[in-house]
């Protein structure tokens, strides 16, 4: 008994444990980039950010990145989400979702999980996602076995 | 040891009987201790260190944010834990971002010594700990040496540490907007202004930036109030000093 961490203590603890879940939690920080506001070069950011104004160069977030209405992106753009109303000149690369809304320009190519397009949206460029990959290797490796059995099958008719 | 910076103001009658009462809370937790009275043309640095000499291991700083900013702004870096007793409800923005309740029972926060490393930022190798605030002029920022922010014309920059900003969209505007502070990063509010008739200036949207390395370059000298001192500039470089302050802080404190 002598040995056992009192009741206070443990409290004490469990105090301490939760202040700290509680401000791992909080710790999110948006970035906003207004609207009569540019921003040139490697812009990146460890929570969401929210573009309403322009910005060139590259954009990498590991969280939701959202382009409001009338705002622009004239870079590559690497995010964990996206949420697009404006209009993005570059290849985008995002981990998880893509919402293009009715106002959404997007010039180039995409690579994402999941693809949400609203009508009106515009897209122009190769959208791919990873869970086409494997039956393309497929397909293609059929259509050369067949390709080779045609060629075959030609070869003994020619004979 | 504890040593209490009192600001010349709590001389005023009005805060005799709440001085008195933290006073007497002091001695009943047994934390009194040396009382020094500062004055606005006093520099703090030199008083900490000769009071860390005798033997002082804990520097409180009673008063309001005004007194909060003169004595970290200069003593931050010294080897001693500071404490903060918030006197009376008018410039006390800083208190409720550390959790302290003003008055006297912001002696309870002092006497549970629930320590706290925090960041403070530093502007052109100099501390600030409340906020520093760029008045509107044309300047450009450049983020962690990655990216340049511009604006078409005048702009606003607004970077706070420990004091909250409160703004309003515009004089019409009845609801007040606060950008509160976060420990581990600065946090810099931009609002460009755009011409609007004649004369007259219109604040736009603001942008919000989070960072740890920053540097404004202004065309011309620009006014720059940093922990309500006022210089002219024209290059400032803003960096995080990581756990440089060793602070008692509240239970209900905002980071």
């Amino acid at each position: 008994m002598i040995f056992q961490k009192s009741n206070k203590q443990v409290a004490e603890v469990e105090e301490i444990y939760i202040e700290q879940v509680e401000r791992d939690t909080e710790d999110n920080i948006d970035t906003v980039v207004g609207p009569s506001v540019n921003v040139e070069g490697d812009f990146s950011s460890e929570g969401n950010i929210i573009v309403k104004g322009t910005v060139t160069g590259s954009v990498h977030t590991s969280r939701v990145l959202s382009v409001e209405p009338g705002a622009r992106i004239n870079a590559n753009v690497r995010a964990g989400s996206a949420l697009i109303a404006g209009e993005v000149r570059g290849n985008m690369k995002i981990k998880d979702s893509l919402e293009l809304s009715a106002t959404a320009r997007v010039l180039g190519d995409v690579e994402v999980k999941v693809l949400s397009i609203a009508p009106g949206a515009i897209v122009f460029g190769k959208i791919s996602m990873p869970g086409i990959e494997g039956v393309e290797v497929k397909s293609g490796r059929r259509s050369r076995k067949t390709e080779e059995a045609a060629g075959q099958q030609n070869e003994e008719y020619i004979g | 040891m504890y040593v209490y910076l009192y600001d010349s103001f709590l001389e005023q009658r009005k805060y005799i009987s709440i001085i008195k009462a933290i006073e007497n809370r002091l001695t009943d937790y047994g934390i009194s201790g040396k009382i020094l009275r500062l004055n606005n043309f006093t520099d703090a640095k030199p008083v900490i260190d000769d009071e860390i000499k005798r033997g002082a291991t804990n520097i409180v700083i009673v008063g309001n944010d005004k007194t909060f900013g003169l004595v970290l702004s200069r003593g931050a870096g010294s080897n001693c834990v500071f404490g903060f007793l918030p006197i009376g409800t008018e410039n006390n923005t800083v208190a409720p971002v550390l959790g302290i309740p003003v008055n006297e029972a912001s002696v309870e926060v002092l006497a549970k010594r629930r320590k706290e490393k925090l960041d403070i930022g530093l502007v052109n190798s100099r501390f600030f700990v409340s906020q520093l605030h760029v008045m509107p002029a044309k300047v450009q920022v450049i983020y962690d040496r990655k990216f340049k922010v511009t604006a078409e014309d005048k702009m606003e920059v607004v970077v706070c540490n420990f004091q909250p900003f409160y703004w309003k969209k515009d004089k019409r505007d009845k609801e007040t907007q606060v950008v509160h502070p976060q420990d581990g990063k600065l946090e810099a509010f931009l609002r460009p202004l755009t011409k609007s008739g004649w004369f007259g200036y219109k604040y736009e949207e603001p942008s919000i930036f989070p960072f740890e390395e920053m540097e404004i370059i202004g065309e011309n000298a620009f006014l720059v109030e940093t922990d309500g001192r006022q210089t002219k500039e024209i290059n400032l470089k803003l960096k995080l000093a990581k756990s440089k302050i060793e602070m008692i802080v509240g239970k209900n404190r905002m980071f």
